[in-house]
């Protein structure tokens, strides 16, 4: 396990930055007071990294990564994708939500294919892509099921599915374990990791689940809603597939935890 | 529905007609308080299959019934034509709702039967005043249920749809108004519920056709048996507009078959 300073982690690597925030800093307007959430948020993501935000709740991590996704502007500061500022959300950046985000009134295919552009013949083609995705996420032969005959984790599934078909520069997840059962999310992350790794996806993945974040991310952002930027950074270099009852699994999980306790 | 189903929604209506039947079969009421369901039967059925001569309003069902769904549909498609609009435009955007709450809210304050004399001296006796007076009152749920369900979609919709690539304008047909159907078709199937109702109130002011005009008509030549036959009819087609309304909505929308 080897832990760099959170300034070098900041600064470095910009050559190949996907992804950076530049003094990123959000506060929320209420009752006419406004309440700071993010304060000077820098960080970048390397191209086909797996980067973690973890944090207690009422951190920013969900604004954070909403911001990230175009959903609104930052109050200071900026992001930039591919050094091009986000300006508006986009299928280069696809996001899957921790809730239930499904169109319920279309069939597991038809949301995977819910707004792609062109007409019937282009759709016909998309037809096969659509095949394989469904078998990469586990979900051969339920194309034609709506969400509400689908479990939680079949759900999470189709949402990875339908952003995957437009290639995203970007995975954008907002805690989207956190509402299945631990065997599911088990299942949930080796998939996960099994895309990042066959489609070298750049993945930030929003957690409050310590676990998670040392069991998946090639690297962990701990923010909190009193710091001044990202609060502290690790890079987690452990083998993979990553062995839970490992002594250096668990001395990660130990300090995020006493982290978060700060 | 399983037979214990059908049985259990007949048994009032079955119980319902036994005590007609006693009561005109003993002579409880006098038959031109309440004739016997045969008589009604009887007339009902010449109403509707006789032809002119067999007796009093022979045959003249299916010119009525013509009269009726013309009235109804017109207006129920005015009413649904600006309150499905409205109602959604209100839903998502504060600015409709606060311009359009206080009047709508007002006007919905008035009720409905208060039009009457005003679109009699506006429209007169004829279609005009019936369409006029069905629309008022089915514009009311119609649009309420529209807004209801516009500000029912959660935002998440939104941003998943400004995610995958889907603009605001392609989100309002694409996301905003299939999310919403269910609540637009319940605000549809009560519009159409109350068209019926305020049907017969504008034909009990003299025109010359329509079901409501029969059953007045029918209580000048004291012909009780018609006017019990017609408001079985009314109930009818009202219940057979009601199906017909969803039967449409299902076959024309993924999002009525696929949430009812």
């Amino acid at each position: 396990m080897r832990e760099t300073a959170k300034q070098a982690m900041a600064a470095g690597g910009t050559a190949s930055a996907m992804l950076e925030t530049v003094d990123l800093s959000h506060s929320f307007v209420h009752n006419g007071a406004a309440q700071p959430v993010l304060r000077n948020i820098s960080f970048t993501i390397r191209r086909g990294e797996l980067v973690c935000l973890i944090g207690r709740s009422g951190c920013g991590k969900s604004t954070l990564l909403k911001i990230v996704a175009g959903f609104f502007a930052p109050s200071q500061g900026q992001c930039l994708l591919d050094g091009k500022p986000i300006v508006k959300p986009g299928p280069d950046r696809g996001v899957v939500f921790q809730e239930d985000a499904l169109f319920p009134w279309l069939t597991v295919r038809e949301n995977i294919v819910f707004g792609l552009r062109g007409g019937r013949a282009v759709r016909q083609a998309r037809a096969d892509e659509v095949d394989r995705l469904l078998d990469l996420v586990g979900l051969a032969g339920f194309g034609e099921y709506l969400p509400r005959a689908l479990s939680g984790g079949m759900k999470q599934r189709v949402a990875l599915a339908r952003v995957l078909i437009r290639s995203p520069q970007l995975l954008l997840m907002d805690e989207p374990f956190g509402a299945l059962d631990a065997q599911t999310r088990d299942e949930m992350q080796e998939l996960l990791l099994e895309l990042s790794r066959q489609r070298q996806q750049t993945i930030l993945f929003v957690t409050h689940d310590v676990q998670e974040a040392v069991t998946i991310a090639d690297r962990v952002l701990l923010l909190d809603r009193d710091s001044d930027g990202i609060r502290e950074a690790l890079q987690v270099d452990l083998d993979r597939p990553r062995d839970r009852t490992s002594e250096q699994f668990q001395l990660c999980c130990a300090r995020l935890q006493q982290w978060l306790r700060q | 529905m399983g037979t214990k189903d059908t049985a259990l929604a007949l048994l009032l209506p079955l119980t319902g007609l036994a005590v007609w039947f006693a009561v005109s079969a003993t002579g409880t009421v006098p038959g031109y308080l309440l004739p016997s369901p045969a008589t009604v039967g009887e007339a009902g059925l010449r109403y509707m299959f006789g032809t002119a001569g067999q007796g009093p309003y022979a045959g003249r069902f299916p010119g009525d019934l013509a009269a009726s769904l013309a009235r109804v549909l017109l207006g129920f498609s005015l009413a649904a034509t600006l309150g499905i609009p409205l109602g959604i435009c209100s839903g998502r955007l504060a600015l409709v709702n606060r311009l359009a709450a206080s009047i709508i809210g007002g006007l919905r304050a008035v009720p409905g039967i208060c039009w009457l004399p005003l679109a009699l001296i506006w429209f007169g006796i004829g279609i005009k005043t019936t369409v006029f007076l069905v629309a008022m009152a089915a514009f009311f749920p119609i649009y309420q249920n529209a807004l209801t369900g516009a500000r029912l979609v959660a935002p998440i919709y939104y941003q998943a749809g400004a995610m995958l690539g889907v603009s605001r304008v392609r989100g309002v047909f694409a996301i905003l108004l299939p999310m919403a159907m269910p609540n637009i078709i319940t605000g549809l199937r009560l519009g159409m519920g109350i068209s019926w109702a305020y049907l017969v109130l504008g034909e009990l002011t003299g025109v010359p056709d329509g079901l409501g005009a029969t059953i007045m008509d029918a209580r000048m030549l004291g012909q009780t048996d018609i006017i019990l036959a017609g408001i079985i009819l009314i109930a009818v087609s009202g219940r057979g507009c009601d199906r017909l309304l969803v039967l449409m909505m299902r076959l024309c929308f993924k999002s009525a078959r696929r949430q009812l």
